[in-house]
């Protein structure tokens, strides 16, 4: 994705057990705080589809 | 019929002209690429002839790929949600300049489809209504392209509202329906040429079609039975290559079906059509999960027996073919229409034999 | 090419009259300059019709996807690669092939070939090294090298990496080959750029397919663009849409594709397809060490799970 040119950081990984609430927590926030820094998505947005 | 004589200069100026009031679409060379296409060209923008034949035919012009039908939401606070609603669009007026002979002629075998007297197809009608069809002869016709023999030709004039014919600096034009004369007039192309002018025209036609190296035989074709054809032992070897890509159908100035497709996005939506192709399985996939079609070699056996039997019996016409050479220059595996339809008109059975 | 084309045939008619193989897939004379038709023979008198020349860039192992007959396939080195791959995979068996290898020195190009020469082409001969281009302008001689698909210019594994028999001695593998040099430039771009670029890329594309169809991993009974229940991927010309069946066919691509290049010799609006797949190429041999295609005896490693296995990507 980063490759076709989606800033990097929008999309992310995680591997969560569901006992690590902790870690759930943690993690979402940066992810929150990452794309909020990144500001809309100006790529990749379907709408309708662009025909004649 | 009128013929006029063109400068080079008076082609440009009257194509700027042109372009005021219509949507202008020519030949054109992007910059990256190694073929020509039609594009829509922009204010002081020239078409580009110098060119075979482009890549992709001009069939799109007046069917796009894709295209919207009718809309709808399904919004209810909406009075009309979940209704289909027809999508009410003028096509703009529009010219193509420097259309070849045979792709001009294929908008003519198309519309044998689009525009019959039981059901007529206002999307494409609409649109071919709109467009002016202004040609470029083919003095120097590809090795692969065989219009003579498909019921077309380098300065065929079907479909055509004008035919431009390339001389010592300048063109010849033939002036061929009344849209052309007023495109003419609009233009402001009014130097008639003189009298010798379709003498002029002719020879450079007859030259023309001297040229052209390639032929195919459909004689037989009409005579023969359906089911003849059908069951002959040669489809196993012609479709063996084939990759089932759409290149073929897409490339075809001639080719014609497609496929509706709904796409909703939110609480709206809209209904479209797509080019679709007798290539792909999908094509004839039924909604039981049974696909009558559901080899390849039943698809190969369809586009061909469509395009070369099929037609020519439903409207009792010649091929749906114009012999532009497209498909045999890219299809991918090199199935050549050429050959395929040389064993289909052949009279006597013999085996199968490539060399 | 002359020595290849006459012993395919003669071992072709070998195999078929000994009744080794129902079948054997090659490749014909095409009826345009620089084409060749993928074709079958199941008759030893019709082992003539068979021929080699730098112009055989289909991957002939797509046409052995599922089937059941003994087929004698010719393989150059990108082929046999593909067919470990179909063994890796279950797509056909072992026991059913026998494959003529044959040593590979790269295919020609046709676009770039028709793009230099500028006129029509009329023929094409081989001339060792040399490819000779007649035409509607002058007669023109090219270094067979500079007019290579850009997959075989870069090609490090010519040589059939599986065979029964070979047509000819193997030949010399290209040495310090830097395979990658295109996607370091396209990594090095800022997002913005990186968008424009593959937005370029795809903007002639027509959605034929041609590129899915004539790679042999893309065997799938249903494309996920072909789903309908869901539907993935909408079916219009859509950029997105374009783009995410473009992009999406590379990923399930990733650690099988062995750049054998069909996908671009076929567009027939000459797209660089590679520049998504070749990404992924890179990638799985930095992180796993892998070239696929070599051995049919190791799982791939997006196939298998070992402790050492990068996670850095995952938080």
């Amino acid at each position: 994705m980063e490759h076709m040119g989606i800033e990097p950081g929008r999309l992310q990984f995680s591997w969560i057990s569901s006992a690590e609430s902790t870690k759930f927590v943690k993690v979402v926030k940066e992810v929150t705080e990452t794309i909020k820094s990144l500001g809309p998505r100006k790529h990749f947005i379907k709408t309708e589809a662009k025909v004649a | 019929m009128k013929v006029l004589k063109i400068t080079k200069e008076d082609l440009a100026k009257g194509l700027d002209t042109l372009n005021k009031s219509f949507r202008l679409i020519g030949p054109v060379k992007d910059k990256d690429e190694e073929f020509h296409n039609f594009e829509e060209l922009g204010q002081g923008e020239l078409p580009d002839f110098n060119f075979r034949n482009t890549r992709l035919s001009p069939k799109s012009i007046v069917y796009p790929q894709s295209e919207k039908m009718f809309e709808y939401t399904l919004d209810s606070n909406d009075p009309e949600h979940d209704i289909l609603i027809e999508v009410k669009k003028e096509p703009s007026p529009q010219v193509v300049v420097g259309i070849r002979p045979c792709d001009a002629k294929a908008f003519s075998l198309v519309k044998l489809n689009f525009d019959t007297p039981e059901y007529k197809d206002p999307y494409w009608l609409r649109r071919f209504e709109a467009t002016t069809l202004l040609g470029l002869a083919c003095h120097n016709p590809c090795s692969s392209c065989f219009c003579a023999s498909a019921g077309s030709g380098p300065f065929n004039t079907e479909s055509l509202d004008m035919l431009l014919v390339e001389e010592q600096g300048g063109y010849l034009a033939q002036v061929l329906t009344k849209k052309g004369e007023e495109l003419a007039h609009t233009a402001g192309w009014t130097d008639e040429a003189g009298s010798d002018a379709q003498k002029q025209i002719d020879t450079m036609k007859e030259a023309a079609e001297k040229r052209i190296k390639s032929q195919i035989s459909t004689d037989n074709l009409k005579n023969k039975l359906d089911m003849e054809i059908y069951e002959e032992p040669y489809w196993e070897d012609v479709s063996f290559s084939c990759i089932n890509c759409g290149t073929c159908t897409y490339l075809c100035p001639t080719c014609w079906c497609f496929d509706v497709q709904d796409e909703t996005c939110g609480n709206c939506g809209i209904r479209m059509r797509n080019w679709d192709s007798c290539m792909y399985p999908l094509f004839s996939l039924h909604g039981s999960g049974h696909n009558p079609r559901g080899e390849k070699l039943h698809r190969v056996r369809q586009r061909f027996m469509h395009k070369l039997k099929y037609y020519v019996d439903k409207y009792d016409s010649g091929i749906q073919c114009v012999g532009c050479g497209r498909c045999v220059n890219h299809c991918p595996v090199n199935i050549d229409i050429r050959r395929v339809c040389e064993l289909m008109n052949r009279s006597e059975v013999c085996p199968v034999t490539t060399e | 090419m002359l020595e290849y084309t006459e012993k395919i045939r003669e071992i072709s008619q070998k195999l078929l009259k000994d009744s080794k193989v129902d079948m054997v897939i090659g490749f014909r004379k095409g009826t345009v300059p620089m084409m060749n038709e993928p074709t079958f023979i199941r008759n030893a008198n019709e082992v003539g019709q068979l021929i080699w020349d730098s112009n055989c860039g289909i991957n002939l192992a797509n046409y052995l996807t599922g089937r059941k007959e003994k087929i004698g396939i010719v393989a150059k080195g990108c082929d046999s690669r593909n067919i470990v791959v179909h063994l890796v995979e279950n797509k056909v068996n072992r026991d059913n092939l026998h494959i003529i290898g044959v040593p590979c020195k790269g295919m020609i190009d046709r676009r770039k070939i028709g793009v230099i020469y500028g006129e029509e082409i009329l023929n094409v001969v081989e001339d060792g090294e040399k490819i000779v281009v007649e035409g509607d302008g002058d007669e023109k001689v090219y270094d067979k090298k500079d007019v290579l698909q850009e997959n075989c210019a870069i090609c490090i594994h010519r040589n059939p990496v599986i065979y029964d028999e070979l047509v000819a001695d193997l030949v010399e593998e290209q040495k310090d080959v830097d395979r990658y040099e295109d996607v370091r430039k396209i990594e090095s771009m800022p997002p913005d750029e990186k968008w424009a670029y593959f937005e370029g890329l795809l903007k002639n594309c027509i959605r034929c397919y041609a590129c899915r169809n004539a790679c042999p991993l893309c065997y799938c009974p249903t494309c996920f663009v072909d789903e309908s229940r869901p539907q993935w991927v909408g079916k219009s010309i859509d950029p997105v849409d374009t783009r995410t069946f473009h992009f999406l066919r590379a990923y399930h691509c990733a650690g099988r594709c062995t750049d054998c290049g069909a996908c671009e010799r076929v567009c027939p609006v000459g797209i660089n397809v590679r520049a998504f797949t070749k990404k992924l190429e890179k990638d799985v041999k930095e992180l796993y060490d892998w070239e696929i295609g070599l051995d049919p005896n190791v799982r791939p490693p997006l196939d298998v799970y070992k402790t050492q296995d990068p996670e850095d990507f995952i938080k």
